[in-house]
């Protein structure tokens, strides 16, 4: 029985070095990415461009709210808090308190898109008529000169940067429908959308697909050209937030003025937003 | 009761059982049968040619000369699609303004397509990004793309008041009486010796990193990060258990209150909703004990040995009590002590049910997804050595496959590498069951001989 138990163990044992000799040597420094489902497309492809480039770096990237991002920043449990809202003075005290001290890098810009299904014969919508689906005031699309059609309304959790973003700039202050079906990012309001008629959402400009038909808001299309240009009316700036600025010359340093390079310039712009300079 | 009724309802239940049985085999069937044959296509598929050159450029697979020849073929191939581009885009030079106006959208568009089909074009730069580095690595993917290059996917919106009808309509309208027009007819009917489709096994796909989130590549991170997890949560989870349960069956005493309590607290503990361990563990493990800076394996291990602690302790207690009580009082007859009747009679003869329990658990932990959000798991990051699971967090394949079907910005193009996370989940839950029964069978027939 010893015996056999001892070569169970030895067998366990076996199995952990042999995964571990399946990967290559150890990464030297890691980086913890933490935050907005928005910003993570772009820290994903970044993480896999600086990794390819430096291998020593282990790089690890987690979409669970900008909200959530900042919490983990300030509780020193990542390196880099994702936002697609700037923090808020709340925030700010608890991490100063906690001797954390937030430096903001914008890495791209976003607009918010209004999206929906493409069978939905709308092609523009304006500020206000999205706060009355929003509020509850309109409930069917023929109340906005669109088709006879309940409106099926989709909206973000409050730790979404998204969220916060939309609340400020289009809701103004108005409370958002408890009817109101809420998902908890930016891919899954894709999905809903895409799958409901009569749906209504808004997602970050990298998230638009074929499947899902972006409104014109105020007349102006939610495209790269018009969000840089300032025109468009739902735009944001997306953060990267780290503790200090990164010493230079370190992998973080590295990877947080990605967005300054033009290969980084050319990954947003791949991704679908719009990078903070344009030559 | 008359002899006929008794029967009749024997035969009744006999028959709902069969009916019951005959249900629970097709829902099974009819679930995993889609995991298994979808699942599979993330190793058996026909891959392009430029899944090839992928393999050959990323990880230095593949028969460098014999790759290159090929490629060199498709190239051959795809450059009619190409001449006819650049001699139309010379020719709309030539053109007046409005003229070239109106086919500058429908070109725009006609490129873009063209990128998703084939890659980029040989005169342009490399793209930084993988997946704008390589055309369709599937031929299921490139059938996709070419239905977007032949058919623009538009609705009827004739009737504003009702909801619009989806018309498909051949790009090719477009540009009729151009040179571009026989394109589309071409790449129909040439587009397999553009892509040069080939069935494969890519089995790698269990042991290969994954490039460009998910887009290429397998899911060795995931994997891993799972195997980590799980074996993790036993190294802790085993040890306490069994040493509380052999505690409770032995050597407290039964009618005690405290112990009473104690078995409540486990029960309850078992009835605990997962997600509610998952922030507990952040809380205590991360935010409180900091056994981690960030998420980490270590943390993520920890909650799921919790979360599993009241299986094992109650299998293990079961395990412990089923041992007939001739044993315990012939060793104790014998002059054994307390301790040496447990390490030496009980444990030994209660191993087969402990191990089921622990290898169930282990079924469990692989599986969970709410403990590790936010202690441990990771939409993206790199294969792990045993060290560095101590202090860094991993993806691991319940919450990535969540995070590919609800968060990944490309749903639709990587369903493969969901189906794969599945079932190479559930061939993991499964090869622990299976490992469960023979053990178990095994070390009971020695006890018995």
């Amino acid at each position: 029985m010893k015996t056999r138990i001892q070569s169970l163990l030895m067998l366990a044992c076996g199995f952990a070095l042999g995964f571990s000799g399946q990967t290559n040597a150890a990464k030297t420094t890691k980086i913890v990415i933490d935050g907005s489902t928005t910003v993570g497309p772009i820290a994903k492809a970044f993480a896999g461009y600086a990794m390819e480039k430096n291998p020593d770096v282990n790089i690890t990237v987690s979409e669970s709210g900008s909200g959530n991002g900042a919490k983990a920043l300030i509780n020193g449990a990542c390196d880099i808090a994702d936002m697609s809202r700037f923090m808020k003075p709340n925030e700010f005290e608890a991490a100063v308190a906690k001797g954390v001290l937030p430096v903001a890098h914008v890495v791209a810009i976003d607009g918010i898109a209004i999206i929906v299904h493409p069978s939905n014969p709308m092609a523009a919508i304006t500020l206000d008529q999205i706060r009355d689906i929003y509020m509850g005031k309109a409930t069917n699309w023929k109340q906005v000169s669109g088709p006879d059609k309940q409106i099926v309304v989709i909206g973000r959790d409050t730790s979404s940067g998204t969220y916060e973003t939309f609340e400020s700039l289009v809701m103004r202050g108005e409370k958002v429908v408890s009817g109101a079906e809420n998902v908890g990012s930016n891919g899954q309001m894709r999905q809903r959308v895409q799958t409901t008629d009569g749906a209504i959402g808004y997602v970050g400009l990298g998230f638009i697909d074929r499947s899902v038909k972006p409104l014109k808001v105020d007349g102006i299309a939610p495209d790269m050209g018009e969000v840089a240009t300032g025109r468009y009316p739902i735009a944001r700036p997306l953060y990267m937030f780290t503790n200090g600025y990164p010493k230079l010359g370190t992998p973080l340093h590295a990877f947080v003025t990605l967005y300054l390079t033009p290969k980084g310039q050319e990954i947003i712009e791949s991704i679908g937003f719009v990078p903070v300079t344009r030559y | 009761m008359q002899l006929a009724t008794r029967k009749l309802l024997d035969r009744t239940f006999t028959g709902v059982g069969l009916l019951a049985v005959g249900l629970v085999a097709v829902a099974l069937v009819a679930m995993l049968g889609p995991i298994i044959t979808r699942g599979l296509g993330a190793f058996v598929f026909q891959e392009t040619i430029e899944h090839r050159r992928f393999l050959l450029e990323r990880f230095g697979r593949g028969d460098r000369s014999e790759i290159e020849a090929e490629w060199a073929e498709a190239q051959v191939a795809r450059e009619a699609i190409h001449g006819r581009i650049t001699q139309f885009e010379s020719e709309l030079r030539k053109l007046d303004w409005d003229q070239r106006q109106q086919y500058a959208g429908p070109l725009r568009d006609l490129k873009d397509v063209l990128h998703e089909l084939l890659g980029p074009f040989p005169d342009e730069p490399k793209p930084v990004m993988p997946r704008d580095q390589y055309g369709p690595t599937r031929w299921d993917r490139a059938q996709v793309a070419l239905e977007h290059v032949l058919f623009i996917e538009e609705y009827d919106y004739s009737d504003p008041t009702q909801m619009g009808k989806k018309v498909l309509i051949p790009r090719a309208n477009q540009f009729i009486g151009t040179s571009l027009a026989p394109l589309f007819g071409e790449l129909e009917t040439n587009l397999d010796k553009m892509l040069l489709p080939r069935r494969t096994f890519y089995w790698r796909f269990l042991f290969d990193e994954s490039v460009d989130a998910h887009l290429f590549g397998g899911i060795w991170p995931e994997v891993l990060g799972t195997l980590y997890l799980t074996l993790g949560a036993i190294v802790f989870a085993v040890p306490m258990g069994v040493i509380s349960a052999i505690y409770l069956v032995e050597y407290a005493r039964p009618e005690s209150r405290l112990v009473g309590l104690l078995r409540t607290c486990i029960s309850t503990l078992a009835g605990v909703p997962s997600i509610v361990f998952g922030l507990f563990g952040l809380a205590f493990f991360i935010n409180t004990v900091h056994v981690s800076q960030s998420k980490s394996v270590l943390a993520g291990s920890l909650t799921l040995a919790i979360l599993i602690l009241p299986l094992i302790i109650r299998a293990s207690e079961e395990a412990i009590r089923a041992v007939p009580a001739t044993y315990k009082e012939a060793a104790l007859s014998l002059g054994a002590g307390r301790w040496r009747t447990v390490v030496t009679v009980l444990l030994p003869a209660a191993l087969p049910g402990i191990l089921t329990g622990i290898v169930i658990s282990m079924g469990r932990a692989a599986g969970e997804t709410a403990p590790i959000i936010f202690t441990a798991a990771v939409s993206v990051g790199q294969p792990l050595a045993l060290w560095e699971a101590f202090s860094q967090p991993s993806p691991a394949l319940p919450w990535n496959i969540y995070n590919l079907c609800t968060e990944h910005e490309a749903v639709d193009a990587i369903r493969h590498v969901q189906y794969g996370m599945v079932f190479a989940l559930l061939a993991l839950v499964l090869m622990l069951n299976g490992l469960a029964i023979v053990l178990r069978a095994r070390i009971a027939k020695r006890l018995r001989g």
